[in-house]
């Protein structure tokens, strides 16, 4: 166990139980959308295609033994929370800014536009 | 037996940060602490849901050949096979609070785990199909739309999933229900007989109004239970008396009536010991399913094992 | 509706071609019908699932070839899968078996895969639009049906040797009625002399296009001879109690709409 408890675990699964990704489009990132039983990748695949992608679209999918799955715990999501504000890290609080620099030279040189 | 959770006690310390956490809407993950009693009662509620789904399945499935046009031969096929899809879904969910799959199965044919009261009864006619696609499909959105609340997050997750699939699967019934009641006298008979012969079970489906209960105050807390299985009964016939009205056809139980007020409906009180006789698969088509689903389970026995001995090479 | 069955001048070859046709839309219907008898009783979920929508794809397949054997799709193809008597149909009766075990049923989605697929491809090859596009089209979805039947065969074969046995067994048993979907009848002549259909020899492409697969397994390939019948229309009591059962519900009203 490290100095930061126990925060990270391999998910608990049968061997036999596969995650299952799918990918929508070419331009999509795969998501998670379930899992599927199966005696390996192959098989994991021509199954996961009805049973996760029957209805919606997909180009692409991909299998992984759940139990492969490394995870943060319940514990560890503490971290993932700021503590202090973190907005110099979005675009946002700079645009606000720049609106305010903007109107504050277009005042100050408004005399060498006549 | 509710409550009877064999094994050590909950650690005081966990057991105090869990419940305000649940009873806050928390929602609880796979693989998290949780207390014995909790994780038995929601693995029997979502066993029990799973082994619904599986046996669901047997009566429709029984119409897919008889399916009268290409049409509703895709669309019944593609119904039940979504059935046997939640099914899938749901014994994973179980799985993560500590059953293996195989087990419950194997539980489940050998007749020694329960699934719902609806699916222990025949389906006589292809109207049949209509009702239960309406009514008996109804039904159970109303208990799974209000457990998308539950606290144990996989389960909550994938109802999502099925009460999406659960709402094609009523406009399909109601699309096989809207041509038989406007369709030749015979087809309209049919209908009201089936809606006749499946009116008990489906006002059983929602069980005997709850006692008040340490048992029932807890599953709410825990937000195992969500709404009371009189609130939910009540639910569906707002929904779905209507229906069958707008289409003309008899409420099969003479003593229903709406009381305009308070929006609630009063119905004759149903045989609650059929409801426990079916509970324990004493039901009408309970052994001949149970018996069907066996042989298959052990006609495929050596499917499973050469699958498993190739996967372990 | 116009279809490509216009586009023959010649009755007879127009005739051949319809018989041809009727075939592939027969053939799919009926092994359809036979998959979907599996919904709910496969040897694990997953499969279950996926077998299902092999079978509603097959259904699809023949709802849309006998679409363009019709004069209005809308009122008729139901007519067309439902009304005729037994001897009217004219799939081969290697699809009407019921089905007797997953390893048989595998077995047989195997074998009539790669006969479905050398058809399609000489349909599509053909220049009888625009069913040739529709058959270009269900290629892609056959595909998948193979994929599912390979990738159980080889698990069957190679898990122990029980399955092994069975598999074969079950090869063995399907051989001759595979065999006889390659039954002739005059329509062929035609549709080879006319140029509807390209040259070549069917029956030798498939043998070509299932022995890795048998070979691959382990498995050898039998040597029988065809059972025929089924593109005449002489049909098994096993098709006799299908059309019986497939039919019960329209029987039991014809006036009916559903």
């Amino acid at each position: 166990m490290t100095a930061a408890g126990s925060w990270e675990r391999r998910l608990d699964a049968p061997r036999d139980v596969w995650a299952v990704f799918l990918q929508s489009r070419t331009r999509d990132p795969h998501i998670h959308v379930g899992d599927v039983h199966a005696p390996d990748a192959e098989m994991a695949l021509v199954v996961a295609k009805e049973n996760y992608a029957r209805r919606d679209p997909c180009v692409s999918l991909w299998v992984v033994r759940a139990g492969e799955i490394h995870a943060t715990t319940a514990d560890a999501a503490e971290m993932f929370d700021p503590a202090l504000d973190k907005s110099y890290r979005f675009g946002g609080s700079y645009r606000k800014q720049q609106q305010v620099y903007r109107s504050a030279w277009r005042l100050s040189h408004r005399d060498e536009d006549q | 037996m509710a409550g009877e959770v064999a094994g050590p006690p909950d650690d005081p310390e966990l057991l105090a940060r869990f419940n305000p956490r649940v009873a806050s809407g928390e929602q609880i993950e796979a693989g998290e602490w949780m207390p014995a009693e909790y994780r038995f009662e929601a693995l029997r509620l979502i066993q029990m849901h799973a082994n619904s789904e599986i046996m669901g399945a047997l009566p429709e499935r029984e119409w897919i050949p008889r399916a009268p046009t290409l049409a509703r031969k895709m669309a019944l096929t593609a119904k039940v096979q979504d059935e046997v899809g939640h099914a899938m879904l749901l014994y994973r969910v179980a799985e993560t609070l500590g059953r293996s799959r195989e087990e419950m199965f194997a539980e489940l044919v050998e007749g020694r785990s329960r699934f719902h009261n609806v699916f222990h009864y025949p389906a006589e006619t292809w109207a049949d199909v209509a009702i239960i696609q309406v009514f008996v499909d109804g039904a159970a959105m109303q208990t799974q739309g209000a457990l998308r609340s539950c606290s144990y997050a996989p389960y909550a997750r994938v109802l999502k999933r099925i009460c999406y699939e659960e709402d094609f699967h009523i406009q399909l019934g109601l699309d096989v229900w809207r041509a038989l009641a406007e369709g030749t006298p015979r087809q309209r008979a049919m209908l009201q007989d089936a809606l006749n012969r499946w009116w008990t079970p489906i006002i059983h489906f929602f069980g005997m109004p709850d006692r008040v209960s340490p048992h029932t105050e807890k599953m709410l807390a825990w937000h195992i239970k969500i709404k009371s299985n009189e609130e939910l009964r009540q639910q569906f016939l707002r929904r779905f008396v209507p229906i069958i009205l707008e289409y003309g056809l008899d409420v099969p139980d003479p003593g229903l009536r709406l009381v305009e007020s308070e929006q609630r409906y009063v119905y004759t009180e149903p045989d609650w010991e059929e409801l426990k006789r079916v509970g324990r698969n004493n039901g009408p088509k309970s052994a001949e399913r149970l018996a069907l689903r066996q042989a298959f389970y052990r006609q495929h026995a050596w499917v499973r094992d050469a699958v498993t001995r190739g996967a372990a090479a | 509706m116009t279809g490509p069955l216009e586009a023959i001048a010649d009755p007879d070859v127009h005739a051949a071609f319809r018989e041809w046709l009727l075939r592939a839309a027969d053939d799919e219907l009926v092994i359809g019908h036979r998959h979907s008898e599996w919904t709910g009783f496969g040897p694990d979920i997953e499969s279950d699932v996926a077998l299902s929508s092999i079978a509603q794809d097959e259904i699809g397949h023949a709802r849309a070839m006998y679409a363009h054997l019709v004069a209005d799709a809308d009122r008729d193809t139901d007519h067309l899968a439902f009304s005729r008597p037994a001897s009217e149909y004219r799939h081969g009766i290697f699809v009407e078996r019921e089905n007797a075990g997953w390893e048989w049923s595998i077995a047989r989605l195997a074998l009539y895969e790669r006969y479905d697929a050398l058809r399609l491809r000489a349909l599509g090859a053909s220049n009888q639009e625009p069913v040739a596009g529709l058959a270009r089209a269900l290629l892609r979805e056959e595909r998948y049906h193979a994929l599912f039947a390979d990738t159980w065969l080889v698990r069957m074969c190679g898990g122990s040797p029980e399955g092994h046995a069975r598999v074969q067994a079950a090869i063995d048993a399907a051989w001759p009625d595979a065999l006889g979907l390659f039954e002739r009848t005059d329509a062929d002549e035609r549709l080879l002399t006319s140029g509807v259909l390209p040259a070549g020899d069917p029956r030798k492409s498939w043998e070509a296009a299932v022995r890795p697969l048998l070979e691959s397994c382990g498995l050898t390939v039998p040597s029988a001879s065809a059972r025929e019948g089924g593109r005449r229309g002489t049909h098994t009591p096993e098709f006799e109690r299908l059309l019986a059962q497939m039919t019960e519900v329209r029987r039991s009203d014809p006036e009916a709409r559903w």
